[in-house]
């Protein structure tokens, strides 16, 4: 017999405490699961999640969420992809795009043909096979629709936003939905004397919230899951050395750009990320190697505008939390572990967390297997992220600066250094188990950080190298006639969702070289 | 580019696992750009125990082009909707695998969430009642599903069934096609390399030597080259999967063909029934630790529904995986690779995709080491995953009559499926991992066939009121009755499109 949850707290708003709530509170009506959200205006939220990967569309899908009401209220834009500069050495840049390269022909993955149609001195870059890059780099933007040309098959977009206004409209839709919020700080965690669970949570003013369930949104500080429940951090700060930012937003200056730009700094990187009515910068950097002040100072002049604010700083570790879910407390967001904001997976992660949650929504009786299950998603998931990034540090020829030195220099795990000796020595890529990012992103990365395979697939061969190029050149033509006839990304907003205080077009696009 | 290409590939052994690697390769190598000799001696027969199969072979008769209708007629071959279980479990109960799902997602959760919830309030309709496969199968009807799900209620798939001699007799005629060359000869002597340890080349009994880039071996049980030449070790799950003999016959057609395959548990393993168009293939799968080969024999003959055509073949088999099914230059595909008993017919499956594989990390002359041991860890991992759900359907065995199921019943399980079955048994989710062959539905018909009642349904099917649901599952039961039998029968389906000339 089910015992049900009848009732549920999320400790924190933020992004991770609202998009909780918005999904729980369409899963069941308030009647059969009441949800209450404590968050305390005093505290901030930390809000660096402003760039998303296409996966959140399937989110708001979930939610019935219309995509242009949703960009409207968030001042969002389109993201079609991630551009890279400076990283595999100064001078260089590639381009990580959200949609696949290409189409497969013959029997081999699209990259085996142009591995092998590079060796033999065709010149065209990865790139040109990309929808998605050649429309970013262009500026352009389009969103894909039933009647669309089959090349839009392999497009895909996300989005940019600003992350407050993001919480605000989740909150919205949650409040909508019979989530009740309530103001207020947690000063304790009561745990059951009998079993260690969390029975409820003291707030300073004397008030107790009861619940069957907690879901800990609280951030870095992790007050229930770690503080409470004491399950500890795993940290993998070795690997992903980088534990601080500074972030700051600037002026618009131009049309926004369809993507997020990142660039190697002296100490980590530098990210750029266009809204509809201003642009966010920060500087994620390792204090191991550079002072807070030459943080600042590295930042602030390398904005395209001026300052909107004073750089606001962030200070983390990079790692993930031992186990997501124990007893009755399952943590979402910063809680559950930080993995800086490189590939934009942070709202990614808060995501696949609720979707793993509603697969595996407990009853009171709380059984083992389901937390176990859990967990090991959640791990896979986390390690598979993990990888992804390290790879960008560590294949690199920069060298002269100590933070580069090490991440080129450093050990990684033994699950990135197989995955990096297949594809150098044959372009082939392994799925170890859940991988959120697939072949095509990895094959991004690999190529456009230097790794270069010692030869392609064999079977490339049944295709005869001249029908390969002209194969290749018909490609290439498509997608250049389909990125030519999108609007600009700007026009595209104007026309759909460009929010009431947003300006309109300001001027040519200016691309910055 | 480091390596040169490889030239020539010598398969040893033909049947079933080198006839369709020979085809696939070949298909693959356009143009005769690879050069495939396949070795084998009529001498030796073939065990072609895999008269099933399971969709996936449909792929693999489009790659080559094979014409579906063509390929049933040459091998005498029927339709697969999927498996009955009979006396599994329990005895006098019975259930059915099928190719299919329990109908669509229903507010994103598998539909067997809610069929838990209505059978938590006195709903006795089996879950078989929302299967299409299982619906066609009752009623012995068959049509081909529409290409595009023009109605998601309405989904299947379906495999075959057919004459495995007649099989390899046709993928040899595709591989020849394509321009494989068959040679006769009687394997005598594997030299290796003596310095790579690589096999350096084959002798044959009259003394021709064969050599090449690439072996690939199809020899069988034997292992030919990948044990016998490479010494390479085999990992034995006997004590998962105790069943170790097959006694095979065939009997006479005294009824429409069935479009399904019948598997009835025996007091120490069970019998297999899998009808063609010209005779009915039988078998008992057994432990021969628990009864006696005569036994055995008896209890088979005993069972047929009609009389027997020839005497019966006596197979011996040990459950198990080569410890690495690629080991320097010889590739091993088939019954050399591993074995598992055909309770899901997933030999053929098992040859099928090792030789796509093969072909997704074909090598160069420099066999890079990487990639050959990730060609093992995939290919490792898919037989293990298909090793648990063998093993699932005899561990949760309730029955107490014979001791081969309380043995059964009281074996330890691998960690990787006792999870499933934990997490199954709390909430109704199965837990997938890489490399599975068989989805949630499936893992579904074996858990709640054998008897694994999930304690309590997903929360979020409370959203949908109860008179809705009730509603909702009576119209698909309906629906699925009414597409069944608008469908023709499985036999006049084939007398009107693939009759073999004999049957």
């Amino acid at each position: 017999m089910t015992e049900p949850i009848r009732s549920v707290v999320i400790a924190g708003g933020g992004t991770a405490g609202w998009m909780a709530a918005a999904a729980l509170s369409k899963a069941l009506p308030p009647e059969r699961l009441k949800i209450t959200l404590v968050e305390s205006e005093e505290i901030g939220i930390v809000g660096v999640g402003e760039a998303t990967i296409p996966i959140i569309q399937l989110f708001n899908q979930l939610l019935n969420i219309d995509e242009d009401e949703f960009v409207r209220a968030t001042k969002g834009t389109f993201k079609l992809g991630i551009e890279f500069v400076d990283w595999l050495r100064p001078g260089h840049r590639y381009f990580h795009p959200f949609g696949r390269f290409g189409d497969d022909f013959g029997v081999t993955p699209f990259h085996q043909q142009w591995l092998r149609a590079r060796a033999f001195g065709y010149p065209v870059p990865l790139g040109d096979f990309s929808l998605n890059t050649v429309a970013a780099l262009q500026g352009r933007f389009q969103r894909a629709s039933a009647d669309s040309s089959p090349v839009f098959n392999t497009f895909g977009h996300a989005y940019h936003f600003d992350a407050s206004l993001y919480a605000k409209f989740l909150r919205g839709y949650a409040e909508a939905h019979g989530v009740e919020r309530i103001e207020g700080k947690i000063a304790e965690v009561n745990l059951r004397a009998d079993d260690g669970h969390i029975e409820s949570l003291g707030l300073e003013d004397g008030r107790t919230l009861d619940g069957e369930f907690f879901i800990d949104c609280t951030g870095f500080r992790a007050l229930l899951i770690g503080k409470a429940l004491g399950v500890g951090y795993e940290d993998w700060s070795a690997y992903l050395p980088c534990d601080r930012a500074l972030a700051v937003p600037t002026e618009r200056v131009a049309d926004p750009l369809p993507y997020t730009r990142s660039t190697a700094r002296s100490a980590g990187w530098q990210w750029r990320i266009p809204l509809q009515h201003r642009t966010g910068n920060g500087y994620v950097y390792c204090s191991r190697f550079i002072s807070d002040e030459d943080a600042r100072t590295e930042l602030l002049a390398n904005l395209d505008a001026p300052p909107l604010a004073d750089p606001r700083p962030l200070r983390f570790v990079t790692g993930r939390r031992e186990e997501s879910w124990r007893k009755n407390c399952v943590s979402l967001g910063l809680a559950s572990g930080f993995l800086e904001p490189l590939e934009s997976t942070s709202i990614h992660l808060i995501q696949t967390g609720i979707t793993k949650l509603a697969s595996l929504f407990p009853d009171r009786g709380f059984d083992p297997a389901v937390i176990r299950e859990y967990n090991r998603q959640a791990r896979e998931e986390a390690e598979s992220i993990r990888d992804f990034l390290v790879l960008h540090y560590h294949a690199t020829e920069r060298s002269g600066h100590p933070f580069w030195d090490y991440c080129r220099t450093m050990p990684v795990p033994d699950t990135l250094a197989y995955k990096l000796e297949l594809f150098r020595s044959s372009g082939r890529y392994p799925e170890l188990g859940y991988d959120l990012f697939k072949l095509t992103s990895w094959v991004a990365v690999m190529i456009g950080q230097g790794i270069d395979p010692q030869a392609f697939d064999p079977m490339v061969d049944s295709v005869a190298p001249r029908d390969a190029d002209r194969v290749l050149s018909g490609m290439r033509a498509v997608i250049a006639q389909a990125a030519q006839q999108m609007p600009s990304h700007q026009q595209f907003i104007d026309r759909h969702c460009r929010a009431a205080d947003a300006p309109a077009h300001t001027q040519a696009m200016k691309m910055e070289v | 580019m480091s390596g040169e290409a490889i030239q020539s590939v010598l398969i040893v052994g033909g049947g079933t696992a080198g006839w369709m690697t020979a085809a696939a390769l070949a298909r693959a190598f356009p143009h005769r750009s690879l050069r495939i000799t396949l070795v084998e001696s009529e001498e030796i027969g073939i065990v072609g125990v895999g008269e099933a199969t399971v969709p996936i072979l449909q792929q693999l008769n489009r790659f080559l082009g094979v014409d579906e209708r063509e390929f049933l007629k040459a091998t005498h071959g029927t339709y697969k909707l999927g498996i009955e279980f009979r006396e599994w479990g329990q005895q006098g109960t019975h259930f059915f695998h099928g190719f299919g799902d329990y109908g669509p997602l229903i507010q994103g959760m598998q539909p067997h969430q809610h069929w838990l919830k209505l059978r938590e309030l006195g709903d006795r309709s089996p879950i078989d009642d929302y299967s299409m496969p299982s619906a066609m199968a009752r009623r012995g009807r068959f049509a081909i599903p529409p290409a595009t799900a023009q109605n998601p209620a309405i989904s299947f798939n379906y495999a075959f069934h057919f004459d495995a001699s007649l099989y390899g007799r046709f993928l040899r005629s595709c591989a020849e096609a394509l321009g494989v060359e068959r040679v006769e000869g009687k394997i005598v002597d594997v030299p290796l390399h003596p310095e790579s340890g690589s096999i350096d080349h084959v002798t044959l009994a009259d003394g021709r030597e064969l050599s090449a880039d690439l072996f690939v071996d199809c020899s069988g049980f034997r292992g030919l080259l990948i044990e016998q030449a490479l010494e390479t070790g085999y990992d034995d799950w006997r004590h998962w999967l105790p069943c170790d003999s097959a006694i095979a016959v065939g009997s006479e057609v005294t009824s429409a063909p069935t479009p399904f395959t019948r598997s009835t548990a025996q007091r120490a393993g069970w019998q297999w029934r899998i009808p063609l168009q010209h005779r009915v293939g039988n078998g008992h799968v057994y432990s021969s630790a628990f009864i006696s080969d005569d036994e055995a024999a008896d209890t088979l003959l005993e069972n047929l529904e009609s009389k027997p055509i020839g005497e019966p073949r006596l197979l011996r088999f040990t459950a198990g995986r080569r410890k690495k099914m690629w080991n320097k230059n010889c590739v091993a595909v088939g019954l050399a690779a591993g074995f598992m008993e055909p309770l899901e017919s997933t030999s053929i499956q098992l040859i099928q995709s090792a030789a796509v594989r093969l072909i997704d990390y074909f090598p160069r002359r420099g066999f890079d080491s990487v990639a050959i041991d990730e060609y093992n860890r995939v290919t490792a991992n898919e037989h293990e995953r298909i090793r648990d759900f063998l093993i699932a359907h005899y561990c949760l065995s309730q029955r107490t009559d014979h001791d081969f199921w309380k043995e059964c019943a009281a074996s330890a399980v691998p960690d990787t499926l006792k999870h499933k079955i934990e997490l199954f048994a709390a909430t109704g989710k199965v837990p997938l991992y890489s490399e599975e062959s068989y989805q949630e539905p499936s893992w579904v018909a074996i858990l709640l066939g054998n008897g694994v009642l999930p304690k309590s349904y997903h929360p979020f099917v409370d959203y949908i009121p109860t008179d809705e649901l009730r509603r909702m599952f009576r119209e698909r039961r309906g629906e699925l009755v009414r597409a069944a039998e608008s469908m023709p029968t499985h036999e006049a389906f084939i007398e009107r499109f693939c009759l073999a000339q004999a049957a």
